[in-house]
């Protein structure tokens, strides 16, 4: 046990740095990162507009739902990009070569993890600029609850790369990698829709066919609420927007054991399967 | 893979069909139930409601008086609303007996019905009411049955008056014009002075009190309990258990306020917590009422005011209770005073015609005889040039006495910017071509 999940610090190290500079050098995080910001642009746009409309907005923190919404664009990145990273070594052989050195399973996991994560830094960074000039440009209050909230993504965005780690843990082929994530996000997606569906209906107005499906969507809709890394991307900003710092810290909690769990069984599987499984 | 995706469609087409036609094939089923009846103390005035039977908590404001009945009624099911509904007029049978308070399964209290009024100090549509028990209850009935005989009297005179001044205005016109035609000159002043005075209608009751009735008043510490009826005969009624929460405010005193826009004056906003800024743009009219507000669990408040609606647990919502009648609202710009704005009423005037607009005016008796005001508040007139950008107000009470957490901020947002958003979100593409760039560099 000790040897699986010794830290391997220098192998670790270089791992890191060789791959955070390789993706800092690529153009996927800045478009991603312009992506994300447009997506930003659109809803404080209309945001603004809705002021000048209705005269009057009362709000603590107006740049909340705009950040979230580049979260959600920004974290399907990283999840694609994690889900990648080591399907494409494996399918391309380069993980076998590695094993053959200084590295084992769980330093070459959490090289990875933290290598997705320093790019999520990366991102926070542009996230402070980008609304610090928003606050500037329309006078739109750059408050503390913005900065619990990029705070709070950090642990959030641990979740998705950890889920992409595992993802790609499971799988040997970069295309069935993606298709996998694609797939079981949009199983969430559809739960989540036909759920929220269900129970906004009540009891006298379904058929005991549909009250039996709603029954089973409740469950399946409660584990995936554990399960789903977006889940807890809502539950945590759910709880900023309620102002609870019970919540605000459980949501840090939860994300922390989630990702850990997550990469554990990552370490596990990739050990079962081997380098070329 | 067609196979399967056309089987999928097919299944989902099918649950939807069955969505459907469930819901608009069937009129809703109507069934007799077991319901308790309420009029709870919701922290300003009464609200009536009812808890149907698939509703098995109560919650209540701790240490208040809330006045509780169990009765037989029709309840069904409004798709629509999505809420049960009670056909109180159709079938409204109390069902008699002694309601048990438990807790942690013993009984604590046994109940009887109790007499009970609520009462309005400033008329049935105000924004405060409280309850009175048992000799109290019947004083205050006989105080509003005695103000109403007295201003049916009151009516009944000027009815009188009025037939006489009508009486008395033929005279006077018959009788200037006997002077006239007998060469008498009269000035309009003159005319105004000999005329008979029109007598005014008399004050209407201004409070009101509801008739004595007859329920279970429930005055309960913070606390979960539980109820249920027992009937005379010593067996307790099927589907009477419920469970009652008794819960107190978090916090208290603090001032929170309705805000109007001046260009839409019936969707109010509210600012109840410091934190929260105003943003406005442009001119801006905004009419404000500031009140003491109470903060309550957002679930428990909720399930008081309706049991059935749904609310958040971890949530927590501000109520307005009291409103402030007696401050000045200090406006200012950068910690420099710029007015000191009074309380005034308003009177809203619609305005005749197809684009069905209105305007609000400061209210004056002598312009509008027999019409009360729409709302009373303090008038205040801010706009982007005015203030650069950014505004104060807090409520001043007494001289110099600053309300605490009477302070907002109203900030102005430079709409005239946001094209330049789309501008800024392009820096990390800049930041991607100076990497680039410099990589290129190092590379050569």
């Amino acid at each position: 046990m000790r040897s699986r999940f010794s830290p391997a610090s220098h192998t670790a190290r270089v791992l890191v740095r060789r791959d955070f500079l390789s993706a800092l050098k690529g153009w996927g995080l800045y478009v991603a990162a312009f992506v994300s910001l447009l997506a930003s642009s659109f809803i404080l746009r209309s945001h603004l507009g809705a002021i000048k409309e209705n005269n009057i907005l009362i709000s603590s923190d107006p740049l909340n739902y705009p950040l979230f919404i580049s979260l959600v664009v920004i974290s399907f990145y990283l999840a694609i990009i994690s889900v990648i990273s080591i399907s494409r070594e494996k399918d391309q052989g380069t993980l076998e070569v590695l094993f053959y050195g200084p590295v084992n399973c769980s330093s070459y996991l959490a090289a990875k993890y933290i290598k997705d994560m320093l790019l999520y830094l990366v991102m926070v960074g542009f996230f402070f600029v980008y609304f610090g000039a928003v606050s500037g440009f329309t006078n739109l209050a750059f408050s503390w609850s913005l900065v619990k909230a990029i705070f709070l993504s950090i642990f959030l965005v641990s979740c998705i790369v950890s889920f992409g780690l595992f993802i790609s843990s499971l799988t040997s082929r970069m295309r069935t990698s993606i298709i996998w994530l694609v797939g079981i996000l949009l199983v969430f997606l559809a739960v989540q829709i036909f759920h929220t569906m269900l129970i906004s209906l009540e009891e006298e107005a379904l058929s005991s066919s549909l009250l039996y499906l709603r029954k089973t969507l409740e469950m399946v809709s409660h584990g995936i609420g554990w399960i789903s890394p977006f889940s807890y991307l809502n539950r945590g900003m759910q709880s900023i927007a309620i102002g609870s710092t019970l919540l605000y810290g459980m949501s840090i909690l939860y994300s922390l054991v989630y990702s850990f769990v997550l990469l554990v069984f990552s370490v596990l599987i990739l050990e079962a399967k081997g380098v070329r499984g | 893979m067609k196979k399967s995706s056309l089987f999928f469609t097919l299944i989902l087409a099918l649950l939807l069909g069955l969505l459907v036609s469930r819901g608009l094939a069937q009129a809703p089923p109507i069934r007799e139930q077991l319901v308790y009846s309420l009029s709870v103390f919701d922290g300003k005035t009464y609200t009536k409601g009812f808890a149907p039977r698939g509703e098995d908590t109560i919650y209540l404001i701790a240490n208040e008086n809330n006045a509780v009945s169990i009765r037989y009624t029709l309840v069904y099911f409004w798709p629509i609303t999505a809420r049960y509904m009670a056909g109180f007029k159709t079938l409204n049978e109390e069902v008699e007996g002694t309601l048990e308070l438990l807790r942690d399964g013993k009984v604590i209290r046994s109940l009887e019905k109790e007499d009970n009024v609520v009462f309005y100090p400033e008329g049935y549509f105000a924004e405060n009411s409280k309850m009175y028990l048992h000799e109290e209850a019947h004083a205050f009935l006989q105080k509003y049955e005695y103000a109403t005989k007295e201003y049916y009297a009151r009516i009944d005179e000027y009815y009188e008056k009025t037939r006489e001044y009508r009486e008395a205005f033929e005279e006077f016109l018959e009788s200037i014009g006997e002077r006239r035609k007998a060469g008498e000159e009269l000035s309009r002043t003159q005319v105004e002075a000999q005329m008979p005075k029109q007598p005014s209608p008399p004050e209407g009751v201004r409070f009101y009190t509801t008739p004595v009735a007859k329920d279970y008043i429930l005055n309960l510490p913070q606390g979960t309990y539980q109820t249920r009826l027992r009937a005379r005969d010593g067996t307790i009624v099927q589907d009477s258990q419920k469970n009652l929460v008794a819960f107190v405010r978090r916090r208290g005193g603090t001032i929170g306020y309705e805000i109007t826009p001046g260009n839409r004056w019936t969707m109010k906003e509210s600012s109840n917590d410091p934190s929260k800024t105003i943003y406005a743009s442009g001119k801006n009219t905004l009419y404000l009422r500031p009140f003491l507000q109470d903060e309550y669990n957002d679930l428990y408040y909720k399930k008081l005011l309706d049991p059935q609606n749904v609310g958040t647990s971890e949530r927590w919502i501000w109520v307005h209770t009291t409103p402030i009648k007696n401050a000045l609202l200090d406006l200012l710009s950068k910690g420099k005073l710029l007015e000191r704005i009074e309380r005034a009423p308003y009177y809203v005037k619609q305005i005749p015609g197809p684009e069905l607009g209105y305007e609000i005016l400061e209210y004056k008796e002598e312009e509008f005889p027999e019409r009360s005001p729409s709302f009373e508040g303090h008038k205040l007139e801010v706009s982007s040039v005015s203030g650069r950008g950014k505004y104060d107000f807090r409520l001043e009470k007494g001289e110099g006495e600053v309300m605490d957490g009477s302070e907002r901020e109203i900030l102005f947002v430079r709409k005239e910017n946001t094209n330049l958003l789309h501008i800024i979100s392009i820096f990390p593409l800049i930041v991607g071509v100076v990497v680039f760039i410099q990589r290129k560099r190092r590379a050569s």
